[in-house]
């Protein structure tokens, strides 16, 4: 399948390079507050406020995990084994805080190891309750007016109705257009590959939104200028949970998968559904993100989970599902088993493919990608 | 030995540790070739197909193929090839095509171990294979009878002459080789030090094929699958036999891609 290769998408691929790009810098020299987070349940939307930016905590190019290791125990994720490492050599020094969810034991081991030895000087780990409902949606907003609280004591930041409904507002608008571009996806000849489209949502959850809204705006408006994609051998939609490396997005499309849609903790469909607001703007906030369909960590919402991807398989003709998950994920490695029966007794192609948080092995990730797509006859 | 209306199909599976060809025409196997991987897979494939050819007359080259196709690590580096398939799908394909009733296949290569389930028509319905490690693999091999001093024909030997296995508990090639020498040097048996390495390489196969489901009959393809001791020890974990191939198990791959390159050149 030919990428884009001149793609204006490029733009958004060179600001996932480092941990910092060159726009989060400036705006951070511009009186902005970098704050990091590292799961989808910390409100990204709350870390909008003026003048806060949120900022999606990723490694990329890490070299390797040696002085992670050393603290880390051997069945934790590569994931927070590279973030540490970085963080270890002052590569977040643009952040101005860190936010985590206590949403695996994982990212738990990472809040501690950080406080213990490189500690941020804004530090919060929200208690994230495991079942939704009345009682959950109390205990959530609770934590949230905590962090409120935390944020506003350490930094130049007021939770007022007016400011979090503002950042509600934009959030909703910037992720609208984002959905407007993968809805093209649905189409028979999609005009962007899933490369693209994820360079995109990556771009936007590590860089200033307002400063990407016109890009992002310009380069939907290039694509009507487009051939469709149609050197394809198959229908993909990626499942997973931390997915930040477009090299293994990549590999999967240059060997005929064409990703159409994404169910992944840091690019999803269901994530995009705008927040809807009340007369409580924390509960509202609260709401949106307890009671969306993303992670497995939820119980009680397998069954709602498996319906969303069927969903989603009817609605961009997905010939076959691919589940990632990185090695060690408590969450996922449990979850991709059994979503993969689930589908599989709906007659859908499933793969599960368990990775490093690095792209590692591509030969072998080409193999098993491109049996897969044979398996199903394409 | 000629192809009747001159068309010819060939499979080319350019693996880590060797190159394979099979040459086909409308009815069966006119030719195959096995040679050492060079370095540039391009070669390799250039260098196996050109013996293969050897024993065909008038063939003389690529350009007489009617189809070719290309597997294994290396067919992307196929250039003069139609085509490629994963040799995942080729090994399911070439067992099939040798013994019907085969339904599970464990193809243990240069580098990788496979696990494959086949479905009724030769397709495959579900597969696992190992990530980067080498474990398990016939590169593994290649390092435990390097200590021994000896090629894999010698060690196999050595590991059948053991009454019993003294367990290689390492599953990471370096601890293992640290390990191997560490029992050496306390005056071990190296024939059954040679069966404990061949049982920790069964072991590993016999878990990647509980995860695609073990249903008889059972083969073993790949490079590996002439290591006798290597066999045995994978019987007694399997507790069930091994089904022989009636053509070179380690040819499967490039059968496979054969057999797709008459359908596809048709």
């Amino acid at each position: 399948m030919n990428s884009q290769t001149n793609s204006p998408a490029l733009f958004f691929e060179d600001l996932l390079d480092d941990p910092a790009n060159h726009l989060i810098e400036s705006a951070a020299d511009q009186e902005k507050i970098p704050i990091g987070y590292t799961c989808s349940y910390v409100p990204e939307v709350l870390l909008s406020v003026e003048p806060l930016i949120p900022v999606r905590v990723r490694a990329p190019h890490v070299p390797g995990t040696e002085v992670a290791d050393i603290y880390l125990s051997s069945v934790i994720c590569s994931y927070t084994r590279s973030v540490l490492e970085l963080a270890m050599d002052d590569r977040y020094h643009f952040l101005q805080g860190w936010v985590f969810a206590a949403s695996c034991d994982h990212m738990r081991r990472l809040y501690d190891n950080l406080k213990y030895l490189n500690p941020p000087e804004f530090l919060h780990i929200l208690d994230v309750p495991h079942r939704q409902g009345a009682v959950s949606l109390s205990w959530y907003t609770d934590e949230l007016n905590m962090l409120a609280d935390r944020l506003s004591d350490h930094h130049p930041v007021r939770f007022t109705h007016e400011a979090m409904s503002r950042a509600v507002r934009e959030r909703n608008e910037f992720f609208a257009l984002l959905a407007s571009i993968g809805e093209l996806r649905k189409q028979k000849h999609p005009p962007l590959s899933g490369t693209e489209f994820q360079a995109i949502t990556l771009a936007s959850l590590v860089t200033p939104r307002q400063t990407l809204l016109p890009k992002i705006q310009k380069f939907k408006e290039s694509l009507s200028g487009r051939n469709g994609i149609s050197d394809y051998r198959a229908r993909i939609l990626l499942v997973g949970g931390q997915m930040d490396s477009l090299g293994f997005i990549r590999t999967i499309e240059a060997t005929g998968g064409l990703i159409v849609a994404d169910h992944l903790c840091t690019g999803s469909l269901p994530a995009m559904r705008p927040v809807s607001m009340n007369d409580d703007p924390m509960q509202s906030i609260a709401a949106h993100y307890l009671n969306r369909v993303s992670c497995p960590r939820m119980m009680e919402a397998f069954d709602s989970r498996v319906e969303e991807i069927l969903k989603s398989v009817e609605e961009y003709s997905v010939d076959g599902v691919v589940i990632e998950f990185i090695k060690f994920c408590d969450t996922w490695g449990i979850e991709a088993g059994l979503m993969a029966n689930a589908l599989r007794k709906k007659g859908i192609p499933v793969l599960c493919l368990e990775r490093e948080y690095q792209l590692s092995g591509e030969g072998q990730l080409r193999t098993r990608i491109q049996a897969f797509i044979e398996s199903m006859g394409k | 030995m000629t192809s009747t209306n001159g068309r010819y199909y060939a499979g080319c599976d350019v693996g880590s540790t060797t190159g394979k060809a099979v040459i086909l025409n409308e009815t069966g196997i006119l030719s195959t070739a096995i040679v050492p991987a060079e370095i540039d897979p391009e070669q390799t494939a250039r260098k196996v197909l050109a013996k293969a050819c050897e024993n065909i007359q008038g063939l003389s080259g690529t350009d007489d193929f009617s189809f070719l196709v290309g597997t294994g690590y290396g067919r992307n580096e196929v250039p003069f090839a139609n085509d490629n398939v994963s040799e995942i799908s080729c090994h399911a394909l070439g067992v099939h095509s040798c013994d019907p009733s085969i339904k599970t296949i464990v193809d243990i290569g240069g580098q990788d171990v496979k696990g494959i389930a086949i479905g009724d028509d030769g397709s495959i319905l579900e597969f696992a294979m190992n990530d980067k490690c080498a474990a398990g693999t016939g590169r593994f091999l290649e390092m435990m009878s390097k200590i021994f001093r000896m090629d894999l024909d010698a060690f196999s030997s050595l590991s059948l002459e053991a009454k019993h296995a003294i367990p290689v508990t390492s599953q990471c090639s370096v601890f293992a080789e640290t390990e191997v020498i560490s029992l050496l040097s306390k005056r071990k048996a190296p024939a059954e030090i040679a069966a404990g390495i061949q049982a920790s390489v069964a072991k590993r196969s016999f878990t990647l094929l509980k995860r695609v489901g073990i249903r008889p009959k059972l083969t073993v393809t790949g490079g590996c699958s002439k290591n006798k001791g290597l066999i045995m020890a994978l019987e007694k974990r399997l507790r069930m036999d091994i089904t022989p191939l009636p053509v070179d198990p380690q040819l499967m791959g490039a059968l496979g891609a054969a057999i797709t390159a008459r359908k596809k050149g048709k």
